[in-house]
């Protein structure tokens, strides 16, 4: 699909998925780290028994379908190196300070200059300006800022992020929209397009309806542990069950078929089957209407009946009749979900200390222009010759040059 | 010079419904692109009953659940079920450059409009169908939201507190994953397009999109047989992390410290008490250790200064920290006005109301939103007319043989 384009990423952990992005999407990127590698080669989960800059399953998760080379942009040498690669390439990507490019005279200003067809994007905390843009800022205070954390967690406890962080991960998804928003306007007007992408506003949309809720209903929504909360409608989505816990949203037309289950196993009496009209059953509680069953009992009679079962059971009965229960899987299970093995979803990895390893893959199906892996993450410098020798036509003593060898 | 939107010749399609079709077709939509919104009066967007509704008062165009995720787009009712109502899909499949649908999978197929009749109408349509688990696979028919996605995927076991159930994330958590890669996809699928006349069909499980977010904890089980476990707002590697509470009702501080110099800033902002120099704290695997006690020392200096003063104190040395921010906040946060992620428009049930834009800006055009949510139906004479140049009289055939329903 982007097989015509080139990228050049110069993004650390809050936006290499990004450019993977438009890698998996078909693009030639290059990835440039400075002369001690991406500070993502740092971050944890690490592979214990690999070289250290390859230690990294972070990087290696975000990293694939790129060629890798460090330039030291401190440097002379290592700025012209990535101006000579600006000028045939089609998108930049980075993710530094607001202004810190700029103060190394490679701000979009100066690039456009150099290329006046570049989608130049930048991904920061908060934008490139404005009151909080010099703001100290990581995932934690992202998830504070941006809203998520108010709705999450317990109501007694405070509120709450997402173990593993997601943050970085949201704004760089979202900004591979704006670079091919701003690719697809670049077309139509042949001029360089700056995209300013910006991780607080992208957290705000992981509100949906909590974002502007104030603005309509008069009030805050607040966090209410594992309940569903639907205007009129606060229900518990998360039960045990016999080995753990599952997701099922119980009402209306779950009920239907579920509440057969529950006459079935006598968790209640033949008569709800009929005595309630079930299908609408949401709609006219939304809707403050009248109900037969308060949905304080639907939600008790769910309780009894799920804590007999495995989460296993509950998903397969669940497939076969038609009501969804989902199983709370933690990353062993989520790896045994058979679907994901039946859709060749899995792909296998070699890792820096050898081994082979099943890890995610694709993240979608396409019939005429299928997405591929055709390279994994880069060993640090490994394209240093192959992109600075051979594509730039640089020595081997102007590669050193620009890749800092002589200073590190 | 007129400003030029990046999608402003692009038809859209979108038979979709619920969260991540329309939130994917909004982004074409905001940024230039006619889309139609096909919705059915017996069947309606199940977010139209659904709340956050104006004023509290329920109604079909009155929930912003819908709206926010509706803006720019024109509303057309359809009972595809009807032969008449069928033949008009087929007629906007042909005006559309791109066709969305997220029903079970065989629905569309079913009804009459799958991929293969969508290609011989329209044959460089790019098809965009997507659902939990994909358009394959045993599991493919599974039915429900992104809780149910999200879960499987891993998300409920890994947000919560450690001596507590689960808690899970607030939403649909694959509706918030989902849309950003179908988005960028098919903006990637129409460059595609433009350069070689071809369309296709693609098949996005949201399943799928949602694990990519995990990447790095699935490999390091297959990897080393490590699961990754809720914990709290704590990291693995540096503390201290956390909320912290601030004067006022539930008012709540986030402050997160990754580095040696921000612990040894946040010691200086907190005016460098006694308590803080103490070996126990003094390496990141000491504060890990103890993190319970620093929580509480922390917490005692935070109590009685407003959030945002504990913010601004930590930023003005800084360090990480940030407002835990409701809806009210976001609302007049100076740096989301200062990024107009907000803009006011006048619906016509629920008056004027913030619609939430965009998370990126593109210098040189207004990426909107341009038009609020339609009302049901809305504008079923504008694209049956102006769009599909339908005549007076075949307008309303179409409607006596129960089409527009």
């Amino acid at each position: 699909m982007l097989s015509p384009y080139t990228v050049l990423d110069l993004t650390d952990h809050r936006g290499e998925l990004t450019a993977m992005m438009l890698g998996d999407m078909g693009a030639d990127v290059i990835k440039i780290e400075p002369p001690q590698g991406s500070s993502s080669r740092q971050m944890s989960p690490y592979l214990e028994a690999a070289p250290e800059t390859e230690q990294s399953l972070q990087f290696f998760s975000y990293n694939r379908n790129k060629r890798g080379i460090t330039l030291d942009l401190q440097s002379e040498p290592g700025r012209q190196a990535l101006m000579s690669l600006v000028e045939k390439a089609d998108f930049l990507i980075e993710s530094s300070e607001p202004g810190e490019m700029a103060s190394l005279g490679l701000g979009f200003d100066e690039m456009r200059k150099l290329n006046p067809r570049l989608v130049y994007v930048a991904i920061t905390a908060y934008g490139q300006d404005g009151p909080y843009s010099g703001f100290a800022a990581n995932d934690l205070t992202l998830a504070a800022m941006g809203g998520p954390m108010s709705l999450q967690g317990h109501p007694d406890r405070p509120p709450l992020r997402i173990t593993v962080p997601q943050v970085w991960l949201q704004a760089s998804a979202e900004a591979a929209v704006g670079a091919m928003t701003a690719h697809a306007l670049m077309v139509q007007t042949v001029q360089a397009q700056f995209v300013d992408v910006s991780a607080q506003a992208a957290m705000v949309w992981t509100m949906l309806h909590g974002m502007a809720a104030h603005a309509i209903q008069g009030y805050d929504i607040n966090r209410g542990g594992s309940e569903l909360q639907l205007g009129a409608m606060k229900v518990p989505v998360v039960f045990e069950c016999a080995d753990g816990y599952v997701v099922m949203i119980n009402v209306g037309s779950t009920m239907v078929k579920f509440v057969h289950w529950l006459v079935e196993d006598g968790i209640v009496p033949q008569e709800w089957i009929d005595g309630e009209d079930w299908p609408t059953y949401e709609r006219r509680f939304l809707q403050d209407m009248p109900v037969t069953y308060p949905l304080e009992e639907t939600v008790e009679a769910t309780r009894r009946y799920l804590r007999k079962y495995t989460k296993r059971e509950l998903l397969e009965r669940g497939l076969r009749e038609d009501i969804t229960i989902a199983p709370v899987s933690t990353t062993e299970d989520l790896t045994r979900f058979h679907q994901l093995e039946e859709r060749g979803f899995w792909l296998q990895a070699p890792l820096a200390d050898g081994r082979g390893v099943s890890v995610p893959g694709l993240f979608a199906r396409l019939t005429k222009t299928p997405m591929d892996v055709r390279r994994w993450a880069p060993t640090l410098g490994q394209h240093n010759a192959e992109i600075l020798g051979e594509k730039l036509g640089l020595s081997d003593g102007e590669i050193a040059a620009a890749t800092g060898i002589n200073s590190a | 010079m007129a400003e030029q939107l990046p999608f402003e010749s692009l038809k859209v399609v979108d038979f979709s419904w619920v969260a991540v079709g329309p939130i994917t077709s909004k982004y074409l939509g905001d940024h230039g692109a006619t889309v139609v919104r096909v919705e059915t009066e017996g069947r309606p967007d199940i977010l139209r009953v659904a709340g956050p509704f104006k004023d509290g008062v329920p109604g079909p165009n009155r929930s912003h659940f819908y709206g926010d995720f509706n803006s720019s787009k024109v509303g057309l009712s359809l009972d595809l079920k009807n032969p008449a109502g069928l033949d008009i899909a087929c007629r906007l499949i042909e005006w559309a450059d791109v066709y969305f649908e997220s029903f079970t999978p065989g629905t569309m197929d079913a009804l009459g409009m799958g991929y293969e009749k969508a290609r011989s109408l329209n044959p460089s349509i790019l098809m965009v169908s997507t659902c939990l688990m994909g358009q394959t696979g045993a599991a493919r028919s599974l039915a429900g939201y992104g809780f149910h996605a999200g879960a499987i995927a891993g998300y409920y076991d890994i947000t919560g507190w450690p001596d507590l159930p689960p808690d899970g994330p607030w939403t649909a958590y694959t509706d918030v994953v989902s849309p950003r890669f179908i988005s960028a996809l098919v903006m990637a699928a129409l460059d595609h397009r433009r350069r070689t006349g071809q369309g296709q069909h693609i098949d996005a499980a949201q399943m799928e999109m949602g694990v990519q977010f995990l990447a790095p904890q699935i490999i390091d089980y297959n990897a080393s047989g490590k699961i990754v476990s809720r914990n709290g707002n704590r990291s693995d590697v540096a503390a201290p992390q956390g909320a912290y509470p601030c004067a006022g009702d539930d008012q709540w501080c986030a402050i997160a410290v990754d580095t040696e110099q921000q612990w040894e800033d946040l010691r200086l902002t907190m005016g460098d008490p006694a308590w803080a120099g103490d070996d126990r704290f003094k390496s990141v695997e000491d504060r890990l250790s103890n993190h319970d006690e620093i929580d509480g020392h922390i917490g005692q200096w935070t109590m009685d200064k407003t959030a945002q003063e504990v913010m601004e104190l930590l930023q003005s040395h800084g360090v990480p920290s940030g407002v835990v921010q409701r809806s009210s906040d976001l609302l007049q946060d100076p740096q989301l006005a200062h990024c107009n992620l907000y803009r006011y428009m006048d619906h016509p049930e629920m008056g004027n109301i913030p619609y939430t834009g965009h998370q990126f800006r593109i210098q040189g055009y207004d990426s909107g939103p341009r038009s609020p949510a339609p009302l049901l139906g809305q504008h079923n004479e504008y694209v049956l007319k102006d769009l599909l140049g339908m005549t007076d009289e075949d307008m309303i055939e179409a409607v006596i043989a129960g089409a527009i329903a």
